[in-house]
């Protein structure tokens, strides 16, 4: 009896040993950052976090072949800190900018890959000031493209994120038409007719975007401006 | 020793056991030859097969169908409530990823419907019943091809029963194209159209040929807007280069052609009609109208195809009946009043005085002021009512018939919806606080002083409406359903007439073909069967002002949104309203005012492209081409 009381404990210990194989795969052990620039004039191209342009990669080595996606933050950068060093087939897609072709890159430790991209439309010379109670934005387009330009919008939030997709108030046009590089586009919202979005005395951001008519374009934008009401 | 004896037994024991113990067929179950070779059991499997069809009922709602069975608490979210039609009282989700989807459900019908398709020529029936069979079995693989169309796009068509011998990869079917697969389902339809009798003997709720031509149109005008409007919304990625998914724009014509004569062959056949065409009154015409929906059987004449609910119980009632009651007659249930009928359906219907357009319901004398969600401003001119359904008089019966508002009469109770009180130094309080007295009366923040005794906008419970009005269309009036689940046991219109005709009318402005005059008929007959006096010309905005009121909560808004291509616009980080009704105690007696304002605590909604296709599970084992970024 007492044989059986000691074996038990061993035998299980042996189990215990045998069943757990050190778990020794690597983590993910490299960094991919970078960011999107215009190719004309080598700035970062404005973005959305949601909804915006996204990079897809696929890492090689599996069959799978499954796309794994990362966001880009409004500024035009982007950095993923957990990723395995590898080859990777990247694609920025369903972005503000000409499609571009999927590019091998070899991502070990920091590697930095910028992304030299067209932009559909370059928002340019942006005032925007609160005039009396309201809020006017005027700025002119560059088309890179010759798209029609299918909307352009003034879009307000507490959030230096603000954008199409996050806004709280927004001063939007259809335009549907190719824009004229001269000319001064004007959008305006009214702050008290927004009262319950726009409070007097409160901080804002507001940023001016336009959207050019292609299938799954995403917005370009101006630098977002922050205004105290 | 005694051990080793035993052992010795062992083998006698196993020669005897050795009987056909594995081979026995179980007593309680009946085996499939036998099924089948019993016209009873043709029937019996028949009943489960129209039990798995995907009907969108009172038991549908996001996580899938008949929801009436095992824990039936959905919390009593509606399919609705994802649409601008209606919000639920405390949840604010919208459209999740894993929500409105129907794969497996979907390919176990169609492989039970296979299976008895394999089948049916060996069965020793009559000529007639092996016809009616073929028809019903093509009916239920186009319902079930249809919901998988409408959800994934291009899917895997499989026409007969798989049997696995050995080799997994043979099972595996690639998706067809979408073009493909609804063709396929008009097909199915044309087979059941051509093989079903007029009506079944005894007035059975089975599929007849009628129903099968419904299907069509409703089909074929979901195919030709997918066509017609799928640029609305592009998408990309393998599944689209494939075509698995997405119509070619040139399709539309011949799938509007299809939606046109199929619902016309309906109309001219002379079957069917509208329940009561023409009311003296409008309030005669809300009276028909609910009546309608609260017992489909008094139209025979106008519902096509019924789908019972014929006892209390799991599986065989549904819960209408609890959820949605006002709070004031719960009865005993402790969450009602859960669907909440939001502003942007109720300005959607017209007025008799200003009829063939939206008539966004005024809260000001200056009018001008619609698109204001600010909430109360004391320095505007709102105007007063006695009675706080006097705002909607004048609009449509068919909003009196399917929203319970505010101050009017609902079993034998005046319902009590108020938000709050203006009080008389001009401030607003809404949305509770405490009761204030006012020229020597008691005013309560609700409406009333006990929580049973108002039902609107305490979120005690989430038991309160918060749009303003609560909600009517289906509910029995006659009827105190029990406060347990499945209580409920009114029957769903699956198909009715009022929908051929709204089909039909759709299907010829949308195509620029067939009779004009015949679908401007069409779409006022219905007007008129809801107390409109004055025909409106066939337009696309009239038709699909029609449809939002005409079917409203009849699940058709959300696929209509999303065959239309319509969704992303208008929920793109959109709030949804609500017209709330406050005791105005500036003046002497006091009298009600209106706010239009965005619903309390509930968070802007966005649809995204990638939405208007489901994603496909378990490709990893099934090895489909997923649909676009999932």
């Amino acid at each position: 009896m007492k044989k059986i009381k000691l074996y038990i404990p061993v035998f299980l210990l042996v189990l215990t040993v045998i069943a757990c194989k050190i778990d020794n795969y690597p983590a993910p052990d490299a960094q991919l950052y970078g960011t999107f620039l215009d190719a004309e004039t080598n700035e970062p191209v404005e973005q959305d976090i949601i909804r915006g342009s996204t990079i897809e990669f696929i890492e090689h080595g599996y069959a799978s072949q499954t796309k794994q996606v990362m966001i880009v933050k409004n500024d035009g950068t982007y950095r993923n800190n957990l990723i395995f060093a590898n080859t990777y087939t990247i694609t920025p897609v369903r972005g503000n900018f000409v499609p571009t072709e999927p590019q091998e890159v070899t991502v070990k430790g920091e590697t930095q890959l910028d992304f030299k991209v067209q932009p559909y439309i370059r928002v340019k010379d942006v005032k925007i000031e609160k005039v009396g109670t309201k809020v006017v934005a005027t700025f002119k387009l560059q088309q890179t493209v010759i798209n029609k330009v299918k909307k352009i919008g003034l879009y307000a939030h507490p959030e230096p994120a603000v954008g199409e997709p996050i806004r709280t108030v927004l001063a939007d046009q259809e335009i549907n038409t190719v824009s004229d590089p001269n000319k001064i586009y004007q959008l305006e919202i009214d702050v008290p007719s927004n009262s319950s979005n726009l409070k007097t005395g409160n901080q804002y951001f507001f940023r001016v975007g336009a959207l050019i008519d292609a299938p799954e374009s995403k917005f370009n934008y101006a630098k977002a401006v922050r205004l105290t009401l | 020793m005694k051990l080793f004896r035993c052992i010795l037994l062992l083998p006698v024991l196993f020669s005897l056991s050795c009987g056909d113990v594995l081979d026995k067929q179980p007593l309680d179950k009946l085996q499939g030859e036998n099924l089948f070779s019993n016209p009873e059991g043709v029937k019996l499997y028949m009943a489960n097969l129209y039990y798995q069809l995907p009907i969108e009922d009172f038991t549908f709602f996001r996580q899938g169908f008949n929801w009436n069975t095992g824990d039936p608490n959905n919390g009593g979210f509606a399919p609705a409530m994802v649409t601008d039609e209606a919000v639920h009282t405390e949840f604010g989700d919208f459209i999740g990823n894993d929500d409105f989807q129907w794969w497996d459900q979907g390919y176990k019908l169609i492989r039970d419907t296979n299976i008895l398709i394999d089948i049916i020529p060996t069965l020793s029936v009559s000529e007639d019943e092996t016809k009616a069979l073929v028809g019903e079995s093509a009916f239920i693989r186009a319902y079930a091809y249809f919901a998988l169309a409408k959800r994934y796009g291009g899917v895997p068509l499989i026409t007969s029963v798989q049997k696995y011998e050995g080799d997994v990869e043979s099972l595996k079917v690639p998706r067809s194209t979408e073009k493909e697969t609804w063709d396929f389902v008009l097909k199915e339809c044309d087979v059941a159209i051509q093989n079903l009798a007029e009506s079944w003997p005894g007035g059975e709720r089975r599929a007849t040929k009628w129903v099968a031509y419904a299907l069509k149109s409703r089909v074929a005008l979901h195919a030709a807007s997918l066509a017609k409007y799928g640029e609305r919304a592009p998408i990309s990625g393998t599944a689209v280069d494939q075509k698995l998914v997405g119509l070619d724009k040139s399709a539309a014509a011949e799938y509007y052609k299809a939606a046109i004569e199929a619902s016309e062959t309906i109309i001219n056949s002379g079957k069917f009609s509208l329940y009561k065409p023409s009311p003296a009154s409008p309030e005669e015409a809300a009276e028909n109208y609910r009546k309608l929906f609260e017992d489909p059987n008094i139209a025979l004449n106008e519902v096509i195809f019924i789908k019972g609910f014929a006892r209390p119980g799991a599986g065989t009632g549904h819960n209408y009946g609890i959820w949605y009651q006002p709070n004031q007659t719960a009865n005993g249930w402790p969450h009602p009043g859960r669907m909440n009928p939001t502003l942007d359906l109720i300005d959607a219907y017209e007025t008799y005085t200003d009829p063939g357009k939206s008539a966004p319901v005024m809260t000001t004398e200056a009018g001008n002021d619609i698109n204001d969600y600010n909430g109360f401003s004391a320095s505007k001119n709102y105007k007063r009512y006695d009675d706080p359904a006097g705002i909607y008089k004048d609009k449509d019966a068919r909003l009196w018939a399917t929203a319970v508002l505010p101050g009017t009469a609902w079993k034998g109770q005046k319902i009590i919806i108020q938000a709050g009180f203006i009080k008389p130094d001009g401030s607003a309080q809404l949305f509770g606080g405490e009761p204030i007295t006012a020229n020597g009366k008691t005013y309560y923040p609700f409406g009333a002083a006990d929580r049973t005794q108002y039902s609107g906008f305490d979120t005690w419970g989430g038991n309160n409406t918060r749009t303003g009005v609560s909600f009517k269309k289906f509910l029995n009036e006659g009827v105190n359903v029990a406060p347990g689940w499945n209580q409920t046991v009114s029957d769903w219109a699956d198909f009715r007439y009022a929908e051929i005709l709204l089909i039909y009318a759709e299907a010829i402005v949308e195509s620029g073909s067939g009779k004009i005059e015949e679908g401007a008929k069409a779409l006022n007959d219905i007007r008129r069967r809801a107390g409109h006096t004055k025909d409106i010309p066939l337009t696309i905005d009239n038709v699909i002002r029609e449809r939002r009121v005409e079917l409203a909560f009849e699940n058709k808004r959300f696929w209509d949104l999303v065959r239309r291509r319509e969704y992303h616009t208008l929920f793109n980080n959109s709030v949804r309203h609500a017209l709330i009704p406050v005791l105005d105690l500036r003046v002497s007696p006091a009298k009600y005012i209106f706010i239009r304002q965005t619903i309390q605590r509930l968070n802007p909604a966005t649809f995204d492209y990638k939405q208007y296709y489901r994603y496909i599970p378990g490709v990893g084992s099934n090895g489909l081409v997923q649909n676009p970024q999932y």
